[in-house]
Formats: C-alpha cells, structure tokens, sequence
C-alpha cells in the first residue's frame, strides 16, 4: 500500500515537472489559442442559460477562423493579463475589443478593423461635476488599468483607479468610490439595458473622433496576421460581419456609420436566484476540477519539498542549511502572488513554460514548502533527543529514525499548524483566477460579470469554499485524535 | 582474548575546553558486570556512551567482542558513521529516561529493531520478545502504550529492548535515578537476574548497596579518570583513595 502510494506521488511529480506533450500541435487545421476575458459583455461574456462563452467578438472570430481554416482554444483572463499572456506566448491572437493606438501598433501585430465604436463618458446620475471628458481632470475614474480607454481617461488628467473589467467598475461608480468611468459606448449601453441600472448614466462622448477594434496578435506572427485580415475582408464582403453586428447591436459597427448600436432589448434581466441556479454547477466543477487537484497537489508536493528544506536546515552542513534558510527567508518574504506571477509570466522569459495548472502547482507547492518547512523542523526538534538515541542504539540510521521514530512523533505537534496552511492553500488557490485557471473564484466572477450580481455570487463562492474548510477541520480533528492516542489524554 | 568481551584504552573526550574523559582504560572479562561510581561530572555517563559511540571520543580505543574502534583514525562523515554504527550494534542500551518510543505498542518497542534494522523474521522477533516479556514480569502487558505503563514497568520494558538485540554487552545509564523510590526495587531485581544469567554488563548508578551486590568490578570515576577500580569488597568496603571515600560517605548519607 504505501509503495502504491509512493508510486503515484512520484508519478505526479513526474507529470508535474515534465507535463506530456500537446499532442499534435502541428497537425492540421493549426490550433490558435485566443485570449477573452469572458467577462465583457455583450463583446464576450457566458451565456447565462447554456454557460458557453459568446458574445460579438466571440462569434467574429469563429467567423475569421471558420474561413482561415483554424480550430480555436480560448483562453479567458482578466484584461491586465491578457498582453503578458499574448508575450509569453500562452495565447496566439486577443479578441476583446483591443483598440488601435500607435503604441500596439509598434509593438503588436493589428488586423483590420472589425468594430468601429466611440468612448463616452459615464457618470452617477446626475452628477453635474463631469460633463464631458475635460471634467476628469482631478477626479478618479474606474478602468482596466492597462486599456486603451485607462489611457484616454490619465491623458484627460484623471487619476485610474485600476480594476479586473467593466462590471467592477460600474460598481465602483455607483458605490460612490470613483467619480466616472471612460468605456466603450456598445459596452455601457449593454449595461444599462442588461441591469436596468438608473445609479449611472452617459454624460457624454470621451472626445475622440471615434475608436477602432482589432485583433491583437505577435508581431512575429506575420502569416496568422495575413490570416486574419483576409478572413476579416471576406466576411465584410459576404455581409457575415453585419449579420453578427446587427444580432447584437441592430446596428453595423464593422463599418465606420454604420447607425448607433441599440441595445434597447438587452440581453434580458434574470432573477438573483435565477443566476445563483445557473451558476451553481459552474462553480461546484470549477471547484472539484481545479480548485480541489490544485490544492491537493501543490499541498502534497510542497509538504515533501517542506521536509527536505527542513532537514536541510538542521543539517550540520552550512551550505546546506544557508540554503534553505534563504529559500524560506525568501518565500515568506514575498506575497504569494507575486510568486505566481514569476512562475507564470516570469519563467516563460527565460524558457521555462508551464501550463497554467502546472505553474500554478508550481508556485503553490513553493509556497507551502516556505511555510511548512519551519513547521516541520521545529516538529522535528520537539521530538525529545532521547529518542533520536534510542533508535540508533537499537541499530537504526539517521533515515530509519526519522521515518519510523521521530516523524510519526512530530506529526502530533505539526498537524495543527500544517492544517492551518492546508486551509490558507485551499482559499489562496482562488489567486489561480489570475493566472487563466478557471477556478471556482474564476466561475464566480464570470457569473458576476454578466449579471453584476456580486453580493449573492460571492458570498456563494465563499459558501462552497467555507463548507470544504469546514470538512477539512473535521478531519483535521480526527487525525489529531488518532496520533493523540498513545499520549495521557 | 575471547575471555576479554569490553576492552578500552587512553580514551580522551572534551566538550570544547572541558577535559571529560582524560584517559581512559579498562577490561571487561565476559559475563561478568562492571559498575561505574563517581560523583555528577565525573565522566562515567560520557564513558558509557563511548562505548556504543553515542558520544565520539576525541581519541582512544573501544574493543566489543571482534569490533574495535580507534577514534582518532575514525574518517570523518559517511564511513565513521558506519564505523560508529557497527560498534553500537554490539551493545544494548537502557537509558535512566528509559526512552521508549511513545508512539509503538510495548511489544512494538521490543520488536522494532530486530525486525526492522536487523531484519529477523517477525514471528520468531515476536516470540522472543514475549519471553523477554515474561522475564520482566509484562507478559500481561505486550499490546499496552508505554504512558500506560508505571516507571518501573516503563524501565523493564527498556531492558526488554535491549535484550531483543542479542547483543554482546548491555549499558545501563542511571537505570533508577529518574524512578520513585518504592519503584527502584523491581527494576534493580530484573538487573541481578541478569547478571546471574550470565550476561556481560556495564552500569552506571548510584545505588551503592545494589553495586556490592551485583558487581564483578567497580570503577570509581573523578575528574575524567579512573580513581579507583576492583572489586566491591576493595573499592566499596575499604576504599584507598580520599576521593572514594568522600564521594561514598555523601552517597551512603542519603541512601
């Protein structure tokens, strides 16, 4: 039993530092791997009734791929990430309405333009203090702090307050926290409509003479982006592109005046407990494919790494012991975010890319090494010394005494702090929503996203993560119970 | 030289500037028992656990049946452990806090390191092991915990553990000094046993009456050296030195 046991954890740890091959990846038709957020609507956002990603953008470049001959693999990120991503290679092209401006134009590769849109100005309902965009200077604004319309608002002198996509903000401005927001005319008609919302209103064009959306692809990736703008042109041709628009926005937005998109209809408004319903399921498999492998894993992995750190650091050795003094100095010195993001956007600049899951077990297991390593030695050296001798006056080595004297003895005093660090993982994998795993978190803001039912879609998250706490220190309880047998009570 | 089982010699031991070994010698005929004396700091404790190199001399040699260890040729790293190692299996040890292992059943104590380190079949360990038992008078008590068990009982199954070793020599440090007083007695009984049985067997304790008693050779330890050795009658009942005498007159005082 224990050598099946052993088997599959260094199996993991094999499919973990050397994941398989994506099989195929050459073969044809080429995969292209497109970065959303998933959270924008009516651009692209998950149907409330079937949970699929869709939206305008969504279907534009099913289009363009339907005529280039491509099969799609989306990738749906928070807006801040989806450049990085697009850098280190984890996606191939972004359709989410990027807009054209010189400094992607220099860095990236933009198709043809397949939104014509404008930026307006939004404000509380009645909020007399912005009217236009040369109101902003000095006041606050809410955007996606890496946006073409981020850029709009700090060049009119506004001060960005940064956040994950249009929903938060509009939440911001309603609480009062922010005074505007600069955003996309189609993208806050559909929020208004879809919510009802009178807390906000248009105060008013953001003073360009208008916008240009594209996709965004490698400036290297030359034969894609030739691609694209072929597909792009045909589908204006056959008119594919104006029935999408018009589906949408009753109106053509792939042409310059096309008409003023109209959203009037909305994409109709759900109960709260209708979201709820609909987004259970969603959440409940975001939680036991990810969120619960995830922690899993990374607690299993990092608990091994934290006992060789451990004994490295009671190690005689100095090398040895400098060394992982300094890997815990480091670890518990820098915020686990961070960590996640070195792994995951950092590594890939030096050639070291992991899939999302990987780099996420990665950077967890680190991180549960750094914290469990002390909890580990100082259980190590509450094992009285005694025992040590013991075992080695009736012939056990340093090994065998670890193993079947001292550890089983250390874990009594561990269990309780390494539960607490089992607890932290579990809620800190909610952290992996940044680094394109769609977690239980992940689901819950895509949810809130298109619904903007924020109160009742967290407090539903926290319930799942709460309930999986909750077990977790049952059996916390028990474990304590049974290594507690052979002590007085 | 098969007679002689426990041969040391010139052995020098120091914890950084403190001298606490500084020289010694002696031999150990087989199955007879040596008890060492001396008052707190004397090096007796330091000496017995050179024998099975709990404690590393700085110099000097330790001979256990057909193992000899010479300390100050003893590489440094994974060969002096194995050195160190092979000289600790020629003995077992009871420790005055009898450290058993509180997690293993009392016969899982008795077991664990037969089977596990010595890798004997189970079921003859286990045999054996309820005969130890037995004579110690815990048959009754083979699937107890150690916290169950009473100090003197928690002391008999040390003793068990030791014997399971079949080991050359059996070390006792202080086997009584850490039980109550109405306690010692059983403990001290189970040791004269085995010094009837013929076992070879070197002890350190304070119990003077228990030393005269069961003694072949007492060495009375000050200062890092052998003040005084031979047999009870002599170093007990009629010592030479200033030295025994003192540390005698203070123990007999309180015992």
């Amino acid at each position: 039993m224990r050598q099946v046991f052993r088997g599959v954890l260094l199996l993991l740890l094999l499919l973990i530092v050397f994941p398989p091959p994506a099989n195929a990846r050459d073969q044809q038709p080429p995969v292209v791997r497109v970065g959303t957020e998933g959270t924008y609507p009516p651009f692209s956002f998950h149907d409330p009734g079937t949970q699929e990603l869709t939206g305008y953008d969504i279907e534009v470049v099913e289009a363009i791929a339907a005529k280039a001959g491509w099969r799609l693999e989306f990738v749906e990120t928070q807006w801040d990430a989806i450049f990085p991503a697009l850098d280190a290679g984890r996606i191939d092209l972004i359709a989410n309405q990027v807009s054209r401006n010189d400094e992607r134009q220099a860095k990236y590769g933009l198709s043809s333009t397949y939104t014509h849109s404008r930026g307006v100005v939004v404000r509380r309902t009645g909020d007399d203090r912005v009217k236009s965009i040369a109101d902003l200077k000095g006041k606050t604004t809410a955007q996606s702090s890496t946006s073409n319309w981020a850029k709009v608002a700090r060049d009119a002198g506004a001060r960005v307050e940064a956040v994950e996509g249009f929903a938060q903000a509009a939440a911001l401005l309603t609480q009062g926290r922010v005074d505007a927001i600069v955003n996309d005319n189609i993208a806050v008609l559909d929020y208004l409509t879809t919510t009802g919302s009178k807390d906000v209103e248009i105060a008013g064009d953001a003073g360009q003479a208008g916008s240009e959306q594209v996709l965004a692809l490698r400036k290297t990736d030359t034969a894609l982006l030739a691609q694209a703008n072929q597909a792009i042109e045909a589908l204006r041709a056959d008119g594919t592109l104006r029935g999408i628009s018009e589906k949408y926005f009753r109106a053509d937005v792939s042409v310059r005046d096309g008409g003023a998109a109209d959203l009037s209809q909305g994409r109709g408004q759900r109960s709260t407990w209708d979201v709820l319903r609909s987004t259970a399921w969603p959440m409940f498999v975001g939680l036991v494919k990810v969120t619960i492998p995830l922690t899993a894993l990374s607690f299993a992995i990092g608990l091994v790494l934290a006992l060789l750190v451990a004994l490295a650091r009671i190690s005689p050795f100095r090398v040895l012991s400098g060394l992982a003094r300094a890997f815990i100095s480091v670890i518990r010195g820098t915020p686990l975010l961070l960590q996640l993001f070195i792994v995951f956007y950092g590594l890939p600049q030096i050639g070291l890319k992991f899939p999302p899951f990987t780099a996420a077990v990665v950077a967890f297991s680190l991180n549960v090494a750094g914290y469990a390593a002390e909890v580990v030695r100082s259980a190590i050296l509450s094992v009285p010394r005694g025992q040590f001798e013991a075992a080695a006056t009736i012939g056990f080595g340093y090994a065998q005494a670890l193993r079947r004297i001292v550890l089983p003895q250390a874990a009594r005093t561990a269990v309780p702090p390494l539960s607490n660090t089992l607890l932290s993982l579990l809620k800190d994998t909610s952290l992996g929503s940044v680094v394109l795993l769609t977690e239980l978190f992940r689901e819950s803001q895509l949810a809130a996203a298109e619904s903007n039912e924020f109160l009742a879609l967290y407090s539903f998250a926290g319930l799942y993560y709460w309930v999986i706490c909750v077990a977790l220190s049952a059996a916390q309880k028990r474990l304590e119970t049974r290594l507690n047998r052979y002590v007085i009570a | 030289m098969t007679d002689i089982r426990i041969e040391v010699s010139g052995l020098h031991k120091a914890f950084g500037s403190l001298e606490v070994l500084r020289g010694i010698g002696f031999t150990t005929p087989r199955g007879t028992s040596t008890v060492l004396l001396g008052p707190s700091g004397s090096g007796k404790t330091t000496l017995l656990r050179s024998l099975n190199a709990l404690d590393i001399p700085d110099s000097g040699v330790v001979r256990i049946d057909d193992v000899s260890v010479d300390f100050s040729l003893l590489p440094p790293g994974k060969a002096g452990r194995a050195t160190a190692r092979d000289l600790r299996a020629q003995s077992g040890m009871v420790f005055q806090s009898h450290n058993l292992f509180p997690h293993r059943t009392v016969l899982q104590n008795i077991t664990e390191g037969p089977v596990v380190a010595q890798k004997r079949p189970p079921d003859e360990v286990v045999a054996e092991a309820r005969v130890l038992l037995d004579q110690v008078g815990l048959a009754d008590r083979a699937d107890s915990y150690p916290y169950q068990l009473s100090g003197g009982q928690q002391q008999r199954v040390g003793i068990a553990r030791a014997l399971a070793l079949k080991p050359r020599v059996v070390l006792f440090d202080e086997p009584t000094s850490a039980l109550d007083p109405e306690l010692v007695g059983e403990v001290l009984s189970v040791i004269r046993d085995l010094a009837a049985q013929g076992w070879t067997m070197v002890v350190v304790t304070h119990e003077i009456r228990f030393a005269e008693q069961v003694a072949d050779q007492v060495l009375f330890l000050d200062g890092g050296v052998i003040v005084e050795r031979g047999t009870p009658e002599r170093v007990i009942g009629d010592p030479q030195e200033e030295r025994t005498r003192r540390f005698l007159r203070r123990v007999l005082e309180h015992g």
